[in-house]
């Protein structure tokens, strides 16, 4: 199933990139290429199976869980420091005029 | 070139001090980096300082087995106020405010951080040329590519500039890397080492493993790296036992669906030491696991999932590069992701966002995850009857430059058997066991079952003992 230039851009929005036109052009040849490679996985399972939940069992052995109990952050000038920041707060350049 | 225990017996008898082994890992360094381009990052100021400290621990009798040692980290493994980039333009500038786990264990030993090493840019690739700052070159053969993603740690350990070094592997980026540059790769169970600041690609697959010169240095870094973390959820403790490297009763499985497809030098290679496990009493079996022929689809289409939500946090307002011109906070957030994200990346966040997007969940994304169900099932039943599978770790040897690119699909194809110990969670290692006609390394893989971590390694030991690990050559039916 080949995937077209608009859906290649609706993509694009919900992944927060953008493809002009003529990277569309380019790059849905090889995403052509790949999602044919990922889709021979529906020849291994044929038709719409049941909730997922049901077939996956447990998948990951977790650690007991903790207290929930308040503990220490890190300091708020630590965190944005490698960022445009002002009083412990992220900023960017204002767009609301 | 000497590995940890030399190094540490050598620090212990006051034959040479931290400084002073430093000093001539960082000679190195300055001596072949221009060229192999395995560090992207040193801190020599630091590594020296650090060298110091661990020096006068060792005098005061309050050193362990890596005080004093120096190492590498994957540049994908955070560093307080040092720069973890994972070689993307996305994170050019970005310095941790934490250490990750592994590190901070490592610091508390003592052990001495040279730099951090080239990879593929968010771990994404074989061949660690989607790196923004180029590809690591193969020590052994420089036309080749080191592997990926953790090739630069590969490559640094295998020219002798850094004794050990850690990397991640999600799909093989460990084990892949020291197959093509002829060291050893471990890839613990996945929860056998704390995730906690590793920048995530595939969650769910992603672990922190060893790349070393001998199985015994894996082991060694191993212990010091691994155990539950109140950080990272799905992180536990396993049982330790030692390292015998006795193999007599040891049952191998050799799956037929991992030698399909491969070199005839690989074959030959892998066989040929598996042979040396038997001679030695180990008893070996020959298995099918039929849901292998979908491990490559259901791991890229579950990795690229994974990876397109954990990248949703790329958005140049908190740390690292952030796009100049834009008119609105989401204009921002494009601009920065579009120009900050290399190809690759690009790529495998719109698979995974098609993968994940109403339509085509259940086509994708909910098989993949049925189907790995189906691997893990498979290996269960198989570690019924067996202690751990051999295969090779790569069908092919070394790439050459420019390969992967144009061969993208041929890329993914060629972790067809390192992927599965990834989906089911297991630890691997991978060995060198000869070479290939044009002299480049072949890796022997063993995979055991999950939390089997020592037991597994304890089976590779066997290959330093034996020799297998130092066999220059396996074609024409012989060891040189």
């Amino acid at each position: 199933m080949a995937i077209s230039t608009d859906e290649i851009k609706a993509l694009a929005r919900l992944a927060k990139l953008e493809f002009d036109d003529e990277r569309c052009e380019t790059f849905k040849e090889e995403f052509n290429e790949i999602i044919e490679f990922a889709g021979k996985i529906n020849g291994a399972i044929v038709g719409n199976s049941s909730d997922i939940r049901e077939i996956v069992g447990e998948e990951t052995q977790y650690a007991e869980l903790r207290e929930d109990e308040e503990r220490e952050s890190l300091p708020p000038e630590k965190i944005t420091s490698g960022a445009e920041a002002q009083n412990g707060y992220f900023t960017v350049r204002r767009v609301v005029k | 070139m000497n590995d940890i225990q030399t190094l540490h017996a050598m620090l212990y008898s006051g034959d040479v001090s931290s400084e002073e082994l430093t000093r001539f890992y960082i000679s190195e360094i300055e001596k072949s980096n221009p060229v192999l381009n395995s560090f992207v990052y040193t801190d020599f100021g630091n590594a020296l300082e650090s060298a110091k400290r661990a020096d006068k621990r060792i005098k005061e009798g309050k050193g362990s087995m890596l005080t004093g040692i120096p190492f590498a980290l994957k540049d994908n493994i955070c560093t307080e106020g040092v720069p973890t980039t994972c070689c993307s333009k996305i994170l050019s500038g970005f310095r941790p405010c934490y250490d990750a786990t592994a590190y901070s264990k490592l610091k508390a030993e003592g052990a001495v951080l040279l730099g951090k090493t080239n990879m593929d840019e968010f771990a994404m690739g074989s061949a660690s040329e989607t790196s923004v700052y180029g590809a690591p070159l193969n020590p052994v053969d420089l036309s080749r590519v080191a592997g990926g993603s953790s090739g630069g740690s590969a490559a640094a350990v295998r020219a002798g500039l850094a004794p050990y070094a850690l990397g991640s592997d999600t799909g093989g980026s460990v084990r892949q890397p020291a197959s093509f540059c002829g060291v050893v790769g471990f890839k613990p169970s996945y929860g056998a080492v704390s995730r906690y600041g590793l920048i995530a690609y595939g969650s769910s697959l992603d672990q922190i493993g060893t790349l070393t010169l001998t199985v015994k240095d894996a082991a060694f870094v191993f212990d010091a790296v691994r155990g539950a973390d109140g950080m990272d959820m799905t992180s536990s403790d396993i049982e330790k036992t030692p390292l015998s490297g006795e193999v007599g009763g040891l049952r191998i499985a050799v799956v037929k669906e991992f030698f399909e497809g491969l070199g005839a030098d690989i074959k030959k290679a892998v066989l040929s030491a598996i042979e040396e496990y038997e001679k030695a009493g180990a008893q070996v079996g020959e298995v099918s696991l039929p849901s292998l022929g979908d491990v490559l689809p259901v791991y890229y289409i579950i990795a690229c999932a994974e990876a397109s939500s954990n990248l949703g946090r790329y958005d140049g307002i908190r740390y690292g590069y952030r796009a100049e011109n834009y008119s609105s906070v989401d204009e921002m957030i494009i601009k920065t992701r579009t120009e900050g994200f290399g190809k690759e990346v690009q790529k495998r966040i719109m698979l995974g966002t098609y993968v994940l997007s109403s339509g085509y969940y259940d086509a994708y994304y909910k098989k993949a995850r049925i189907l790995r169900e189906r691997v893990k099932e498979e290996f269960k039943k198989l570690f019924g009857t067996f202690d751990v599978i051999m295969a090779p770790t790569v069908p092919q040897t070394a790439f050459p430059l420019g390969f992967t690119e144009r061969n993208p699909i041929d890329m993914y194809l060629s972790d067809v058997c390192t992927v599965p110990a990834n989906i089911a969670g297991l630890p691997a290692v991978s060995v060198p066991c000869g070479e290939d006609a044009e002299g480049l390394p072949v890796g022997l893989q063993i995979i055991g079952d999950r939390f089997k971590d020592y037991p597994t390694l304890s089976a590779a030991h066997f290959a330093d003992l034996s020799g297998i690990t130092r066999r220059k050559n396996s074609v024409g039916g012989g060891v040189k």
